[in-house]
């Protein structure tokens, strides 16, 4: 479309968004192969990015909800699609994308789309529940296997589990694991395995593979048959970030063959060393308290009462000197205050003698009988005369009366 | 002796005895038999601590002789 434009005529941007998207009006609706890397819903209307099947090409994309919804399976990202659509420019902003009036899933999309409903379904069965899923055993008798003869996944598992704890047996199925025969050999081997009396735990273990590698693992009879088990079944499909409906089924899922053969089994050398360790302490507690009970027996017996019980004896025989102690002591004390007595009594007698008196030259008449004669009438015939040094016996010649 | 205490009933009952020898005002008889009585008590405890030691070491031996077998 030609256009004369100059540095000193240049034309407004706004007739030139109109051209531009007058230009690309002319391409009409066209029927484009392309894979959804991106689907925004809002209400009403659907953003979408289209990338090429191969290229590093995209381009955004949008459409009305009704022509999702219209599709009997839904679409997801990922999906590989048929659309046709119609390039617009809206020149408010200079945006491009495709608007998009029909879409078809196809190939890969399609059975997406598919698995997706399928999924759905057994969902809404109530198969997938958690209150379903069965704990796995702690120490298992025997470990079914499931896997490929000689692949990868049967080496992982296998060697894995091993390390972890060497006595573990395992029991292997092996079955196809792709391909259109893949779906029954797998329910067969499950079916078997489930019957095995000491089968405790079966994990069913692939590598990574395409999605149609992985088909047989969405199969409906399979996700049947494992929600049927009685066995608790760990799903090990090794895969991109599509997910098998066996992964849901499962009791456990692993997200590969080894770190299925690490759930399964415990680091048995771990765990003896913890069984030995705990041996040790429970040991050493109880020698800890025995020590303590010897040494308090010890310290009781080697008291004084218990070790030297004459400690007893000596007590009363303390009780028995010291009350003799006492006694003794409470005579002597009576003594030294009777003699003081007597020694305060002979003073008292001694000031009241009359020797003094008579050494003063007083004398004591006294009658034979002993009697002190006090008056001049009571004076017998014979009567003695008590001086200092001795008596005299006397004779009245006669009396002189004192006026 | 009939019923033989536990070795906590011996222990509790050795402590008491010790107990009111120390704190004394007792006759001269009572405390020679309290004595006794603690003495017997004593010798009770001893011999289970003994018996208690005996069965760890010999279970010891044991654990060491399986652990060599290992």
């Amino acid at each position: 479309m030609a256009l004369e434009t100059s540095p000193e005529s240049p034309a407004p941007l706004r007739q030139i968004s109109m051209l531009i998207g007058q230009w690309i009006d002319r391409m009409g609706a066209v029927w484009v192969e392309a894979e959804i890397t991106e689907l925004k819903r809002r209400p009403g209307i659907c953003f979408l990015t289209l990338r090429d099947l191969q290229a590093k090409v995209s381009i955004q994309a949008k459409c009305h909800v009704t022509v999702l919804d219209r599709l009997v399976s839904p679409i997801v990202e990922g999906a590989r699609v048929v659309v046709h659509a119609k390039p617009s420019f809206w020149d408010a902003n200079g945006g491009l994308a495709l608007e998009i009036r029909e879409i078809r899933p196809q190939g890969e999309g399609e059975l997406l789309a598919q698995l997706e409903a399928r999924r759905r379904a057994l969902a809404a069965e109530g198969l997938f529940d958690p209150a379903l899923k069965r704990p796995l055993p702690f120490l298992p008798r025997v470990v079914g296997l499931v896997t490929g003869k000689d692949s990868d996944a049967e080496r992982d598992v296998l060697e894995n589990a091993r390390k972890r704890w060497p006595a573990v047996r395992f029991v292997v199925q092996h079955a196809f694991m792709q391909g259109p025969k893949s779906a029954p050999s797998v329910i067969e081997a499950v079916r078997l395995l489930d019957a095995h009396d000491h089968v405790d735990v079966i994990v069913i273990a692939r590598g990574g593979g395409s999605l149609h590698d992985l088909l047989p693992f969405s199969d409906e009879a399979l996700i049947r048959a494992v929600a049927a088990c009685t066995t608790p079944v760990v799903s090990a499909i090794g895969h991109e970030p599509d997910t098998p409906i066996l992964d849901h089924v499962a009791d456990h899922r692993a997200s590969t063959p080894t770190d299925a053969a690490k759930t399964i089994v415990p680091a048995v050398l771990d765990e003896l060393a913890g069984v030995a360790q705990a041996r040790q302490r429970a040991a050493h507690a109880v020698r800890r308290l025995l020590d303590h009970e010897f040494a308090g027996l010890a310290a009781l017996r080697s008291r004084p009462v218990l070790a030297q019980p004459h400690v007893l004896v000596a007590v009363q025989a303390d009780v028995v000197s010291d009350a003799l102690d006492r006694s003794r002591r409470a005579l002597r004390h009576r003594l030294d205050r009777e003699r003081d007595a007597v020694v305060h009594h002979l003073a008292r007698v001694q000031a009241l003698s009359p020797l003094a008196t008579i050494q003063r030259g007083y004398a004591v008449a006294q009658a034979p009988d002993g009697v002190v004669l006090t008056s001049v009438e009571d004076i017998p015939d014979q009567f003695t005369v008590r001086l200092a040094d001795g008596r005299v016996v006397a004779h009245k010649v006669s009396i002189q009366e004192l006026t | 002796m009939t019923d033989e205490p536990t070795y906590e009933a011996a222990r509790d009952e050795l402590i008491a005895i010790v107990a009111k020898l120390e704190a004394g005002g007792l006759g001269l008889e009572e405390s020679l038999a309290l004595w006794e009585r603690g003495e017997a008590v004593a010798k009770l405890c001893q011999e289970r601590l003994d018996g208690a030691r005996q069965r760890l070491e010999s279970a010891a031996a044991a654990q060491g002789d399986d652990s060599e077998a290992t």
